[in-house]
């Protein structure tokens, strides 16, 4: 157990809680930079991969886990990024430039998608996001002379001034620099009014209304930066497969995403990127299992998708607070070995709360 | 002047006339108090002024102005907070961040400098923090502090609530049923509060209430309903005597 004493409000504001925490992400920052020393550039790619993950995880953590919005059509944020991104850097802007644009652009989108879809919950907002991105899905592959249709287009370089981001330990050190910058932005939301009045509307909407909290500005906000970072990762993971057509954003990416913010863990920050690294190795995992099963089995056309299911049902059940959830229990376990209580992380009894206004 | 003016106002569910015709009003300073059998229509009026349903008829005044067609987050910029009969917290969050998002009408940072936490940002957050730290003071919610409600005893999110409630810095505080599910020495305790927020703090409460000894003790004035219709107003003794309370909780 740690204790930590408060002499000052300001404490509270801090990024980190106590100067442990400190050193130890400063100190996984640091074995981050170093890593393309140590590694070939097959991990490094991996590596890249996963943040980039982790950076579409924070955009969907922000509208799923703090929110309390589903979405069932991320890829569709992730795709516009992606092809605003090939666009405008074939139309020759300058490489951060694009970026950018290709993040506001989504964010826009995202606001947009939001305006009807605020006045949603629950299976219809999931089914509306589902809709959306079909949508989206049909004007890729129609949109010929932006997106070259079925074909596809192919990503420029990722160049800027010189600078090559295209290589493998620069583009790796330009992602996890990107994902630094997301997590500042998210931090910084959740200890401010706008991420706060997120996290109200997620728990009570009656009562977020009556603190005076505009629900639908809200909802929409959340869904305008959730899809803005979405966007983001797209430009990014458009330089990583550097070939852009439109069976890469299809819906099982969407569920891949939804399954990387549950899985991780609903509702943190660390379950976002822990998720990340969960959905950068499902692919080996999967692979393993492909080699161990029956081959009629290991041939069913549904069967990733059916892996997904199953995994997103059995941590709804089991562990609703995902990876992250199990990490504080293995963590409160070894901090008060051997005086562990069993019955530690039960929670206490929950108090009825009718659904009617009384 | 009056500060809240309920002007016939009236709303029904289907066949239910949950609130039928109904005038009073409250003056600024006072403890006004609604009483009731269950199902009479009080939680109903905080239902209305808070705009959680729209009257069928009549006029809400607050201060002399119109707020009967006021968007919802609206009534909590006029300066007008309330508590939930079973409690509506932020579940999965602590008491410091409940009480933080009761500060939610003072913010004046966009979602901009939020994301880069300017100072403007982190000074209006020391400032919201001062304020949440008054109340927690105020009611001794201290141990409290940074735990998460979901695992808090229910008296205590009672009491939280109303914190959440006073860090609107309200002009006007409606309670429902404050008391439902305290034990006797919080009860008293209860008292003492709603003195100190309205003697102290200079807040005009409006409160639904059951316990009548609660009642007689807090309150200024006291209003009767019976299905969703006016009984009468007065001191809380006159009321407790008046024949048709009597006949309404007895039944004749
Ligand atoms: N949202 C609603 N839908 C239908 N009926 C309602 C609703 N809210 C209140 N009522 C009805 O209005 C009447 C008054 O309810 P309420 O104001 O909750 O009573 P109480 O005085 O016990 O707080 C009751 O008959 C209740 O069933
Ligand atoms: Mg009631």
């Amino acid at each position: 157990m740690r204790f930590i004493r408060k002499t000052r409000y300001e404490q509270d504001l801090a990024l980190f809680r106590h100067g442990g925490q400190r050193f130890w992400y400063g100190l996984l920052l640091l074995v981050l930079l170093a890593a393309p020393l140590l590694l070939d550039r097959f991990y490094l790619g991996e590596l890249a991969l996963v943040f980039i993950y982790a950076i579409a995880g924070v955009g969907l953590m922000l509208l799923v886990g703090y929110t309390g919005l589903v979405s069932l059509g991320h890829a569709a944020f992730l795709a516009i990024g992606a092809y605003a991104q090939a666009y405008l850097l074939v139309r020759g802007w300058p490489f951060p430039a694009a970026l950018a644009a290709a993040t506001l652009l989504t964010a826009a989108v995202g606001g947009l998608v939001a305006l009807p879809a605020v006045r949603m919950t629950g299976i219809y907002l999931a089914v509306a996001t589902l809709a959306f991105a079909v949508i989206v899905e049909h004007l890729i592959m129609n949109w010929t002379s932006v997106t070259g249709g079925f074909r596809g287009m192919a990503v420029p370089a990722a160049t800027w001034l010189g600078m090559d981001f295209t290589g493998p330990t620069a583009f790796y050190l330009l992602c996890l620099g990107v994902l630094v910058l997301v997590l500042w932005l998210a931090l910084n939301l959740l200890r401010s009014p706008s991420g706060r009045a997120m996290l109200a509307v997620r728990d009570s909407e009656i009562s977020a209304e009556s603190m005076g909290i505009h629900i639908a500005r809200t909802k929409a906000l959340a869904f305008a930066l959730s899809a803005g970072f979405t966007g983001l990762a797209g430009g990014l993971f458009a330089h990583k497969i550097g070939y852009l057509a439109p069976d890469a954003f299809t819906f099982l990416i969407s569920i891949q995403l939804l399954l990387m913010v549950v899985v991780g863990g609903l509702g943190s920050l660390h379950g976002a990127v822990f998720g990340a690294i969960f959905i950068g190795l499902l692919p080996q995992g999967l692979a393993v299992l492909r080699d161990t099963l029956p081959p009629a089995v290991a041939q069913l056309p549904g069967l990733e998708p059916g892996i997904f299911g199953l995994i997103l049902i059995l941590f709804l059940i089991y562990e609703p607070l995902g990876i992250y959830g199990r990490w504080i229990k293995v963590r409160a376990w070894l901090d008060a070995f051997p005086l562990y209580r069993r019955a530690t992380h039960k929670r206490q009894k929950q108090y009825l709360r009718t659904e009617r206004l009384q | 002047m009056s500060l809240l003016v309920a002007e016939r106002i009236g709303v029904s569910f289907g066949g239910v006339r949950a609130v039928q015709d109904l005038s009073f009003a409250v003056e600024a300073g006072e403890v006004f108090s609604i009483v009731g059998p269950n199902g009479a229509g009080k939680t109903t009026i905080f239902n209305l002024i808070s705009r959680f349903y729209d009257v069928d008829g009549g006029r809400l005044l607050f201060d002399g102005a119109d707020i009967t067609r006021l968007p919802r987050h609206g009534v909590a910029e006029r300066g007008i907070a309330r508590t939930f009969q079973n409690t509506e917290l932020f579940e999965r969050e602590t008491v410091l961040n409940n009480l933080l998002i009761g500060c939610h009408v003072y913010r004046r940072t966009g979602l901009v400098q939020d994301l880069l936490f300017l100072p403007a940002v982190r000074r209006q957050e020391l400032a919201f923090r001062r304020t949440a730290e008054d109340v927690i003071d105020l009611l001794d919610l201290q141990h409290y502090r940074d735990q998460v409600i979901a695992n808090l005893p229910y008296g205590i999110r009672k009491m939280v609530e109303v914190a959440r409630a006073l860090c609107l810095k309200p002009r006007l505080l409606l309670l429902d049923e404050p008391s439902s599910g305290l034990n006797p020495e919080e009860t008293e305790d209860l008292a003492f509060w709603i003195e100190d927020i309205n003697e102290e703090l200079g807040i005009t409460v409006i409160m639904v209430e059951h316990d009548m000894n609660l009642v007689a003790r807090a309150s200024d004035r006291v209003m009767a309903l019976a299905d969703g219709a006016l009984l009468t107003i007065g001191a809380p003794e006159e009321v407790r005597r008046h024949p048709d309370v009597l006949r309404a909780y007895l039944g004749d």
